[in-house]
């Protein structure tokens, strides 16, 4: 490297120059490339070496254009002789992007700024190579995941947005917040929740405002479902979570949060909901089919009994011959069957009304107790007698009676159809309940009958299944959505003393603390 | 207490399961002056009656163990001829019709007017009373066929064949005279005040 050559007032200050020099040349990230005005290169650096593949010692002499592939190969040329002769400086001093060449052919982003050293005539050039390409697929990652975010939100009908709540920076809401929001991209808006509160359903309002001033007021976070209205009055809901940063002394500094358009999942939701209280309809409603003959005889018999004490009593008097006492206990027995019909029908109501399913607290024994009221009719005609087994102090259940009750009768009535070849001695029905050993209320319904072919225990579960003539084959099916829906399980096995056993667990409410 | 049922008071039978039903209809027919019994099952029924007893059964037709049905099928077989007269529900009338057929007087809805039922019951009793006194005159025909000798037999079961005295003397090869002295012992016998009479007491047991 003999290229320096300086006017040498001193030998040794020459020679620490050409030491820094070189040792500036050499811990430089960028290509350096020394040039004349031909564009022959008289210099490049250890850098240079490594980013185009060259020994400076090949290179040497060439010229410069051979690191650069067309089209900048020959304008690089035209650039040097237009500066040379008309002094325009189109490549002198500013940086710009183009592609560079390795001596293996490749191609990478790079960018080139151009310097003439001071002082030579005719000029020379330093230029400087920087190797961009890193920085080139970072720009174009960011590109994509920007760009994947977008389709992501637009998948998920989801936007998101930061508020700077100390005003150093500026707000930032994502393309598809507006959407979410029914607005046009790049709208002016006045800020997240400024933006929100006119859209916010009435309804909805006050837990809304209740959120926000909670934010306000120093929560972390808040994750909130309520409804919007669009500018063009479509009915949206929306899940909106939001999260406050805060400075060590507690000012809120900026809201990160996202606003999940959910109406397609709640309308899926409020669809699947309705369909399952109309199966559950269908299913109490066919039951009821099958039990309107025994139902009947039910009322039917208070009715008789009222009617004809009435009856008695009115020709007892008008003979002249009552005993009071006859009369007492007639009337006595006509409250009390009056009281009984009531009853049935109150029971009957509550079981076919088609309504919303509801939750309370039940005790597991009561519910054996009313199936079992509701079932004796049916029982008694076909011989069927009930043993009830129910275990004492059980905690009580989360449950809609009403659908837990149609579950045990549904259960109750295969039980009753399958004892039909069964000798009357033998027709019973054990309705047990107790403690699991997971803490869960287990309810058993167990038959006499003839039991049931491994095979076909699993299969019974499924829509449409059905050994018996005129059956629907749903009420399994039914019953086993019903436990799940309560968050337990329906199965079946063998009763060790011939027969069969029907399963289901609901979770037990632990009690209070003390009681 | 008399013992033979033709000449007791009629008892109404009523077996129901139910025992409030049982109760009141017990009241209603002792109001009207009848001789009640109640019974719980068919079985307990079975058990209690002796087919000398007169009245008539009302049978509730929907019973646990032994339906009505049932219990009117074991009544047949035991030759019963109480008349029963059924209790049915609205959703009952393919079982009522069986029980029709099967030889039910009659059968009532549930609830029902106390009238109907004491109508229903009183036509009830008076069928059986009409039954028990056809028995009874069937009973007698019977012993007084018992007596005669069985010469006597011959010549009435040729007589009332409608064969002429000449006729029968030859067929049973005895003389025309012998053949009018034993038809005028069968009709003293048979307490017969005419031919056309003697001929219907045979017919009335089936002998002819």
């Amino acid at each position: 490297m003999t290229l320096f050559r300086v006017a040498e007032p001193q030998e040794e200050r020459a020679q620490r120059l050409e030491r820094e020099f070189q040792a500036v040349l050499d811990a430089a990230v960028d290509a350096v490339v020394l040039f004349d005005h031909e564009g022959r290169i008289e210099l490049l650096n250890h850098a240079g070496e490594r980013m185009f593949g060259y020994n400076e010692e090949d290179v040497i002499g060439l010229k410069v254009n051979i690191l650069l592939p067309e089209p900048y190969r020959s304008q690089h040329d035209d650039y040097l002789r237009q500066y040379i002769e008309a002094g325009e400086p189109r490549i002198i001093g500013i940086g710009r992007e183009l592609l560079a060449k390795r001596r293996d052919g490749s191609e990478f982003s790079a960018e080139l700024a151009i310097g003439r050293v001071q002082g030579t005539d005719p000029p020379r050039f330093v230029g400087f190579i920087r190797d961009v390409t890193v920085r080139r697929n970072a720009e174009e990652a960011l590109r994509r995941s920007e760009a994947q975010l977008t389709i992501a939100q637009e998948i998920a009908n989801l936007g998101n947005y930061v508020v700077h709540l100390d005003g150093k920076f500026e707000d930032y809401w994502s393309p598809h917040l507006y959407k979410v929001l029914g607005r046009r991209y790049g709208e002016h808006y006045v800020g997240v929740y400024d933006y929100l509160e006119p859209m916010v359903h009435p309804a909805d309002r006050v837990r809304w405002q209740q959120a926000r001033a909670d934010l306000n007021e120093g929560t972390r976070s808040t994750d909130i479902e309520y409804r919007i209205v669009h500018p063009d009055g479509s009915l949206r809901y929306v899940h909106h979570i939001a999260q406050i940063t805060r400075s060590p002394e507690g000012r809120a500094l900026r809201q990160v949060g996202t606003l999940h358009d959910i109406t397609d999942r709640r309308r899926a939701e409020d669809e699947a909901r309705q369909m399952q209280d109309r199966i559950a309809h269908f299913g109490r409603i066919s039951t009821m089919g099958e039990m309107a003959a025994g139902i009947a005889h039910e009322v039917n018999q208070p009715l008789t009994a009222i009617a004809t004490y009435a009856q008695a009593c009115q020709r007892l008097i008008a003979s002249g011959a009552a005993e009071e006492g006859d009369i007492r206990a007639a009337l006595e027995q006509i409250s009390a069957q009056a009281l009984r019909a009531g009853e049935v029908i109150r029971r009957l109501r509550g079981f076919v009304k088609n309504r919303e399913v509801r939750r309370e607290l039940v005790e597991a024994n009561r519910l054996l107790e009313d199936v079992q009221t509701l079932a004796q009719t049916d029982a008694r005609h076909h011989g069927v007698r009930f043993i009830l087994v129910p275990a004492p102090s059980l905690p009580p259940v989360q449950a809609d009676a009403v659908q837990i009750q149609q579950v045990i009768l549904n259960l109750v009535r295969n039980s009753i159809d399958a004892m039909q070849e069964t000798p009357e001695p033998l027709r019973e029905i054990v309705l047990r309940t107790q403690l699991d050993p997971e803490g869960d209320i287990e309810f058993m319904v167990a038959d006499r009958g003839p039991g049931m072919d491994e095979s076909i225990a699993e299969e019974l579960f499924n829509p449409f299944f059905t050994t018996k003539p005129g059956g629907t084959g749903l009420g399994l099916s039914i019953s086993r959505s019903i436990v799940r829906a309560h968050g337990g399980r329906l199965w079946c096995g063998a009763n060790p003393g011939g027969g069969a056993r029907f399963f289901f667990t609901l979770p037990a409410v632990p009690a209070p603390a003390g009681s | 207490m008399r013992g033979n049922s033709n000449n007791s008071r009629p008892t109404i039978f009523i077996v129901d399961d139910d025992a409030a039903v049982r109760d009141a209809l017990k009241l209603l027919l002792r109001s009207v002056g009848q001789a009640v019994e109640t019974f719980g099952s068919g079985q307990e029924f079975l058990d209690a009656y002796s087919e000398d007893r007169a009245g008539c059964l009302v049978l509730d037709i929907r019973m646990p163990g032994m339906s009505g049905l049932e219990l009117q099928q074991k009544l047949n077989e035991r030759h019963s001829i109480l008349p029963i007269i059924f209790i049915t529900g609205h959703g009952d009338v393919p079982m009522a019709v069986e029980a029709m057929q099967a030889g039910a007087v009659d059968f009532i809805q549930k609830p029902f007017r106390d009238q109907d039922l004491i109508d229903r019951i009183n036509q009830a009793l008076e069928k059986d009373n009409n039954n028990r006194a056809a028995l009874g005159e069937r009973n007698d025909i019977r012993r007084r066929l018992e007596t005669l000798t069985p010469r006597e037999r011959e010549v009435l079961d040729l007589v009332v064949h409608g064969k002429a005295n000449k006729v029968i003397a030859g067929d049973l090869k005895l003389s025309q005279r012998t053949v009018e002295i034993h038809r005028a012992r069968v009709m003293e016998k048979m307490q017969a005040s005419s031919l056309a009479h003697l001929v219907r007491m045979v017919l009335e047991v089936g002998q002819a």
